[in-house]
């Protein structure tokens, strides 16, 4: 069974990314004066509202299928596989960024090996772990998190010291629009927060979830707008917010070449995490919506040796290496970045919606968590993601091009394809029940199942 | 509606798709796991007993199980079958698994490797 600190360090360290450095640094970018912190505690405040929705869902419908079935239930399942898909689809990406920030800071670090084939070594690593099932989690998770966590604020702290700072201006935004854009891009610093949700079973009162969640956020918040302010107050704004390493920037102006050894350090325990949970979930919704018939039936081949769904984590290393290798090559990967944060500001505005909507189609509520004062925070926290959704694609054009380009071509999918797939399926499949019950349960003859078929074990 | 009996005998197809299978069992023998088995529209109660590798069930319910598997009785009786997959119900909210996630997989897999994609 999980302990509280266990959901706190799951919660908080499927956030902490290298890439979270990056999108910090973006925040500090829109504003004036230091008043990153300002932006970082909206959007975490507002990550607590969207929290409190995913709490009630999951009360509603405890399940570890998470959106999938909280926006099948509310929406319809067309669109709930939709969403999904791109959902999985843009946390891809986000695993291809993370790989491109950490082989920067590596290259930095030791010149001589070039970023992609730092990325192609990280990504096997990634992948051989995942099919091997290599998870982390426990204590292990605990100490990466709060390690990082405590080593964040030591390093800020040494950062005050070093540059004698002063909080100067801490409301001087540049203006409200700048404040919007700002806390839009830094939803991107919370990205998966909610992901503990499934693990409602694990605990011994599921109410853990709800406090893991909110604490994480907290801790969070803390923990992005020290770094965040001190970060921009110490290395020129203009060279941070063009590098796609700031934290090593930051790092080398407050403990020289020392810095570099421990924004290595940094970056690996962040990524470690983030590659482990991300490739977990994303294969693993790739093998459910395979099962589900929604995905052709290659991607449920199980390794019988490691007891994992070799084929998608293959996938998902085939895409997450392209898109990092794109990113590489382009330079945008600021442009995933803001995607991952509309994305989830779009999730989020959805999980708002689908607790009212639920409410209504679900009556029959046992002792389950309810938000107080009724629609207030669900209708705030659509109204608002949903701005934060729009305001990320008016600030980055080509994130809104990308994420409607990955929509349509899901929508399609979804409603051309996936169709004919469940037929095929569906076809295939003899009917075990019917047969057996017209030919009488006294015979006792079960047609042996296909498991010859299935010949996965070829890791 | 399915019957009691129907969901008696759809376990019994699973046990022995189940025993015909050693690698399956192979897989399972580090995996000691009790299964209730529970439908939500008509009085009956099954549990898997998974010991050393080994599937048998019986009818009633076990005292602390490692993963309950709730669902109306037609689901359960087509997904023990192996007429649906476990996926489709489990997405849309009628079957509902209560166990850490790496055990509701594992009962996935098993359920693959028995009645194939």
């Amino acid at each position: 069974m999980l302990t509280l600190r266990t959901v706190v360090a799951t919660s908080a360290g499927l956030t902490l990314a290298s890439s979270s450095f990056v999108a910090a640094i973006q925040v500090a970018g829109f504003l004036a004066g230091d008043s990153a912190w300002l932006a970082v505690l909206v959007g975490g405040l507002l990550c607590l509202a969207a929290g409190a929705c995913f709490s009630e869902l999951n009360g509603i419908l405890p399940s570890a299928a998470g959106i999938r079935l909280y926006f099948g239930r509310a929406f319809g399942e067309k669109t709930a596989l939709t969403v999904s898909m791109l959902y999985m689809l843009i946390i891809m990406g986000v695993v291809g960024a993370e790989s491109f920030v950490l082989a920067k800071v590596l290259n930095q670090a030791i010149p001589r090996v070039e970023p992609l084939v730092w990325i192609v070594i990280l990504q096997v690593a990634a992948t051989l772990m995942n099919i091997r099932g290599i998870k982390i989690a426990g204590v292990f998770q605990d100490a990466i998190t709060y390690g990082l966590m405590i080593s964040i604020i030591l390093i800020s702290y040494l950062g005050l010291k070093k540059i004698d700072f002063e909080l100067a201006a801490p409301f001087v935004t540049g203006g409200a629009g700048s404040l919007f854009s700002a806390v839009a891009v830094g939803i991107f610093l919370f990205v998966g927060f909610e992901w503990v949700t499934p693990l409602a079973e694990e605990v011994t009162d599921s109410r853990l979830i709800s406090r893991g969640m909110f604490l994480a956020v907290g801790l969070l918040s803390v923990v992005y707008s020290l770094f965040t302010v001190v970060a921009a107050a110490s290395v020129p704004r203009e060279e941070l917010v063009s590098s796609p390493v700031p934290q090593l920037l930051f790092a080398k102006t407050v403990l020289g070449d020392a810095g570099v050894i421990w924004a290595v350090v940094i970056s690996l325990a962040a990524s470690v995490t983030t590659f482990n949970a991300g490739m977990i979930s994303i294969s693993r919704f790739f093998y459910a919506t395979a099962r589900e018939n929604a995905l052709p039936p290659v991607f449920s081949r199980i390794s019988m040796r490691y007891l994992t769904p070799w084929v998608s984590i293959l996938a998902v290393f085939a895409v997450g290496l392209t898109l990092s290798v794109i990113i590489l090559f382009t330079g945008k990967y600021l442009v995933l970045v803001n995607m991952a944060a509309a994305a989830e500001c779009a999730v989020y505005a959805l999980a708002g919606v689908s607790v009212l909507v639920l409410r209504k189609k679900i009556r029959d509520r046992r002792d389950t968590f309810t938000i107080p004062w009724g629609p207030v925070i669900p209708v705030v926290t659509t109204a608002v993601f949903a701005l934060l959704a729009a305001g990320v694609f008016v600030t980055d054009p080509y994130a809104a091009v990308w994420t409607a380009a990955g929509l349509g071509l899901i929508w399609w999918y979804v409603h051309r394809i996936v169709p004919v797939l469940k037929e095929k399926a569906r076809a295939s499949r003899a009917p075990r029940r019917r047969s057996r019950a017209a030919s009488g349960p006294a015979q006792g003859v079960v047609p042996a199942g296909p498991a010859s078929d299935v010949d996965p074990d070829k890791v | 509606m399915a019957t009691h009996q129907e969901i008696t005998e759809s376990l019994k197809a699973f046990t022995e798709g189940y025993s015909k299978n050693q690698r399956l069992k192979a897989m399972n023998r580090d995996w000691d796991r009790n299964v209730l088995v529970l439908a939500d529209d008509i009085e009956s109660a099954h549990t898997l007993v998974l010991k050393d590798g080994e599937l048998s069930f019986s009818e009633g319910k076990t005292v602390d199980p490692d993963l309950t598997v709730i669902s109306n009785s037609d689901t359960l009786a087509d997904m023990f079958f192996g007429d649906i997959t476990p996926t489709e119900p489990y997405m849309n909210g009628t079957l509902r698994i209560i166990g850490s996630e790496d055990d509701i997989l594992r009962l996935d897999f098993i359920s693959l490797l028995i009645w194939g994609e």
